[in-house]
C-alpha cells in the first residue's frame, strides 16, 4: 500500500503515536517514517533524546515518547516530510496539530484553510494558528493548525486557496531544480506518468531517487489529468537503494578474494 | 484512436519516431506510430546515447557520419523548445593489444579516407586529453573529437514534436498485438486500443522486433540480450571524451549534468527479453572503471539499470522489406549501436518506403543478407 499510494495504513499510523496518558501530558512528536531508508536527520535534530541512535543508518527511526517534549526541531529536518508534532491539550475541543508545508504560497496566520488526509482527500477546515518559517529550517516551513481531536491522525496537509497560488517556481525537486511550474507544463504537454516526467526532467533521479518528489508529482498528475491518484503508476524503482562508493564495492572484493584463499 | 491509416510504425524509439518525422516531412498524412509505454522507454531510454564515427566498415562510418551530422544541429532542424544535450567532447578508443593497435590504425585510415578525421594518438597524447587515465597495459589510442555522445530522452522528444507538429500521430501506452496479413499483404494493426487498418507497417521495436515479425509470420534471425549499464553522483568534470575499450569491455562517459555513466557486454546475458538489474555487473563494472579512471573509486554509484540489445548474425541492423509479406519494413537489429544511428535510419527508411533515390544505398543491409551470406564483419563492437 504505501509503495504504491504513499499512503501508510491505519496499523502504521497508529504505531506512531504514544500512549493515552503520555497524549494527555502534553506535545508529542509523531514520527510517520515507514520505509527503511539510509537518513537519519531527525535523529541529529534532536537534543532530548527522543529519536534513539541509529545502529545501521537504514534502521526506522527509534522514538521515545517520554523524552520528547514536542519542541519541534526535528520537524522540518526530515527530508521525507514524514514528522509530525501533536498537542491534545490545546483546548477543550481542538487538538494543535504542526506539518511540515513545502507549497507556496504559504497560508496566513488566522487563514481557515481545507485540511487534506495522507492521501490527498478534503477532510475538514482547519485554523492556521502560526506560521514558522525561520532560515534555520532551510525553507521548509512548518504550520500549527487547530484541528478537531478526532482529525490528528488523519490530517496531514493543507489546501491553500488557488488565488494565491502566483508562485510556480517552488522546486519540486530538489536534486534537480525541477520547479513546480516545470512540471505542470511537461503533464500539460502530454506526459502523464512519473516515469515520464522522470526521464526528461532528471526528476528523482539525484540521491534521494524520487522518495522526496514522486509522491508530489503523482499529485499534480492526479489533478491536472482528473485521475485517481491511487490509480497512477508510481515510478520504477531501481537499485542502489543507498550510494555507494566504487573504492568500497573493490575493498569489500578484495576482502572476499583473501577470504577465499 | 484513428481507424486507418497510410504508415504504421511499431516502437515508439528513436528509430520509429525519426521515420515518423522523415516520413511527415516528406508529405506522407497520415502517419501513426503505435509505442506500448511512453516515447524511449524501451533501449532507447536505457542505452548510453554514444555517437561515434569511428567505425570499421564503410558502410557504419557512413551511416554514422551523417547521424552524427544531423544531431549537430538537431535543436534547430526539429525545432525544439529543450536541448538535446549533444556533448561533442570525442571518443577515446582504448587499444591494449597489438593487434587492437593494428585494426585501429586500419581503421583510422578507412574513416579518413571517408571524410571522418579520427588520428592515432600514443599513450602520452592520450594523456594530454584525460589526464586521470591509467595508461597501465594499454597500447595506443584512436582519437576523433566530433564524436560524443547526447539525452537519448530529448532527442526522441525532439523528433516525436516534430512528427506530431507535420500531421503525425503518436498513440503512446497502446500495445500492438496482432497484424493481419491477407494475400501475403499486411492489411491491419491490432492493438489493445483497436484496430488500425493499412498498407504499410514498419517494425521498429527494437528488443521486441521478433515478437512483431512473428506477429506478421515472419521469422527474423534477432534475438534480444540483456545489457546494464550505471550511473554515479554528479562530480566535478574529469572526463571530457567518452572513453571505450572493446578488449577490456567498457564504455564509460561523463554527462553534462556531472555523473558518470558506463556500461559493458557480457553474452552470458539472459535472452529472455528481462530487463532487471544484477549485482554481478556492478562488480566486474567497477573493477574495469577503477582500473582505466582510478579517481571514479572516489564516485558514489546512484543507480543501475538495463536494457535489450536486438542482436543480428553479424551486429548489423536490418533495414528494408521482407519479401514474403508486402508492406511490412524492419528497421531492427540495431545490436547495440541503434541510438547513433537514429537520424539515418529515419531518412533511409523513408526514402526506402517512398521508393525515393537513397542518399546512402542500404540495399546490403536487407533481410536477404542472412540466406546469401552477405554478411557485414565489423571489428569494432562492445
Ligand atoms: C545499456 C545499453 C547501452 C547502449 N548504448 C548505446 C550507445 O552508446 N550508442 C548507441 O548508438 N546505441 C546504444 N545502445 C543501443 C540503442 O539503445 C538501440 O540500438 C536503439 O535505442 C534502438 O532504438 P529503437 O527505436 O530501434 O528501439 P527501442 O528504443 O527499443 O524502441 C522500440 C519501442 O517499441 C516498443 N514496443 C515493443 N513492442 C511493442 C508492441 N507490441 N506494441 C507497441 N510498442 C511496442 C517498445 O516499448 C519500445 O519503446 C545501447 C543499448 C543498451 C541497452
Ligand atoms: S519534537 Fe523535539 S524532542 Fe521530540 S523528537 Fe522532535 S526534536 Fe526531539
Ligand atoms: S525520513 Fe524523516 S523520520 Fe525517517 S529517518 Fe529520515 S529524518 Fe528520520
Amino acid at each position: 500500500m504505501l509503495e504504491k499510494t504513499g499512503v501508510p495504513t491505519k496499523e502504521q499510523i497508529d504505531s506512531a503515536f504514544p500512549s493515552e496518558e503520555r497524549m494527555k501530558k502534553g506535545p508529542f512528536v509523531v514520527v510517520e517514517c515507514f520505509q527503511k531508508i539510509p537518513c537519519n536527520p531527525c535523529f541529529t535534530a534532536c537534543n532530548r533524546d527522543g529519536i534513539k541512535a541509529f545502529e545501521d543508518i537504514n534502521d526506522l527511526p527509534d522514538v521515545d515518547h517520554d523524552n520528547c517534549n514536542g519542541c519541534t526541531l526535528c520537524v522540518s529536518k526530515c527530508p521525507g516530510l514524514a514528522i509530525f508534532v501533536v498537542d491534545m491539550t490545546y483546548s477543550e475541543d481542538k487538538a494543535l496539530l504542526k506539518i511540515p508545508y513545502e507549497f507556496l504560497p504559504l497560508p496566513q496566520e488566522g487563514d481557515r484553510v481545507m485540511g487534506l488526509s495522507h492521501g490527498g482527500e478534503e477532510v475538514e477546515k482547519v485554523e492556521v494558528i502560526k506560521v514558522q518559517n525561520p532560515k534555520g529550517f532551510d525553507k521548509t516551513p512548518v504550520i500549527s493548525l487547530a484541528v478537531s481531536k478526532d482529525k490528528v491522525k488523519v490530517i496531514r496537509s493543507i489546501k491553500v486557496p488557488k488565488e494565491r497560488d502566483r508562485s510556480e517556481d517552488e522546486i519540486v525537486c530538489r536534486c534537480s531544480d525541477v520547479t513546480l511550474e516545470e512540471v505542470r507544463e511537461l503533464i500539460r504537454t502530454g506526459h502523464t506518468t512519473f516515469d515520464e516526467i522522470k526521464k526528461i526532467s532528471r526528476i528523482g533521479m539525484g540521491p534521494c531517487q524520487g522518495r522526496t518528489c514522486s509522491q508530489l508529482v503523482i499529485r499534480e498528475i492526479a489533478s491536472i489529468t482528473g485521475q485517481d491518484p491511487s490509480s497512477l503508476l508510481p515510478g520504477t524503482y531501481r537499485q542502489i537503494v543507498k550510494s555507494l562508493e566504487m573504492g568500497k564495492v573493490i575493498e569489500a572484493l578484495e576482502k572476499e578474494e583473501q577470504e577465499n584463499k | 484512436m484513428v481507424k486507418t491509416a497510410e504508415v504504421v510504425i511499431i516502437g515508439g524509439g528513436i528509430s520509429g519516431c525519426a521515420i515518423a518525422y522523415n516520413l511527415a516531412k516528406k508529405g506522407v498524412k497520415d502517419v501513426v506510430v503505435i509505442e506500448k509505454g511512453y516515447l524511449a522507454s524501451g533501449a532507447t531510454g536505457s542505452c548510453g546515447a554514444g555517437i561515434r564515427q569511428q567505425w570499421g566498415t564503410e558502410m557504419n562510418c557512413k551511416i554514422a557520419k551523417m547521424s552524427c551530422e544531423f544531431f549537430e544541429t538537431a535543436n534547430e532542424e526539429l525545432q525544439y523548445d529543450g536541448d538535446i544535450e549533444f556533448k561533442q567532447g570525442g571518443y577515446l578508443l582504448l587499444a591494449s593489444t597489438d593487434k587492437e593497435h593494428e585494426q585501429f590504425k586500419k581503421n583510422v585510415e578507412l574513416q579518413n579516407s571517408l571524410g571522418i578525421h579520427s588520428r592515432m594518438l600514443n599513450l602520452d597524447e592520450a594523456k594530454k586529453i584525460v589526464p586521470h587515465l591509467n595508461t597501465e597495459g594499454l597500447v595506443s589510442t584512436a582519437f576523433y573529437e566530433k564524436d560524443g555522445h547526447l539525452n537519448p530522452f530529448h532527442a526522441t522528444e525532439a523528433y516525436g514534436k516534430a512528427a506530431e507538429r507535420l500531421g503525425a500521430k503518436i498513440y503512446k501506452y497502446t500495445e500492438v498485438t496482432g497484424i493481419e496479413v491477407e494475400n501475403g499483404r499486411v492489411k491491419k494493426v491490432k492493438t489493445d486500443k483497436g484496430d488500425i487498418e493499412t498498407k504499410v507497417v514498419v517494425n521498429a521495436a527494437g528488443g521486441h522486433s521478433q515478437v512483431i515479425a512473428e506477429m506478421a509470420g515472419v521469422d527474423i534471425p534477432v534475438y534480444s540480450e540483456r545489457h546494464q549499464i550505471l550511473v554515479t553522483e554528479p562530480l566535478e568534470p574529469l572526463l571530457e571524451p567518452m572513453l571505450m575499450s572493446f578488449s577490456l569491455n567498457i564504455y564509460c562517459q561523463q554527462v553534462p549534468h556531472g555523473g558518470f555513466i558506463m556500461g559493458r557486454g557480457d553474452d552470458t546475458e539472459p535472452r529472455d527479453l528481462r530487463v532487471t538489474s544484477s549485482w554481478q555487473f556492478l562488480d566486474e563494472m567497477i573493477k574495469t572503471a577503477t582500473r582505466v579512471l582510478p579517481p571514479l573509486k572516489k564516485a558514489r554509484l546512484l543507480r543501475q539499470w538495463a536494457g535489450l540489445y536486438n542482436m543480428t548474425p553479424d551486429r548489423q541492423p536490418i533495414y528494408g522489406k521482407v519479401d514474403e509479406v508486402e508492406g511490412f519494413y524492419l528497421a531492427v537489429g540495431f545490436s547495440g549501436h541503434g541510438f547513433m544511428f537514429g537520424p539515418a535510419t529515419g531518412l533511409l527508411m523513408a526514402e526506402y518506403i517512398l521508393g525515393e533515390e537513397p542518399t546512402i544505398n542500404i540495399d546490403m543491409l536487407g533481410l536477404k543478407r542472412f540466406e546469401s551470406g552477405d554478411l557485414i564483419l565489423e571489428p569494432s563492437v562492445v
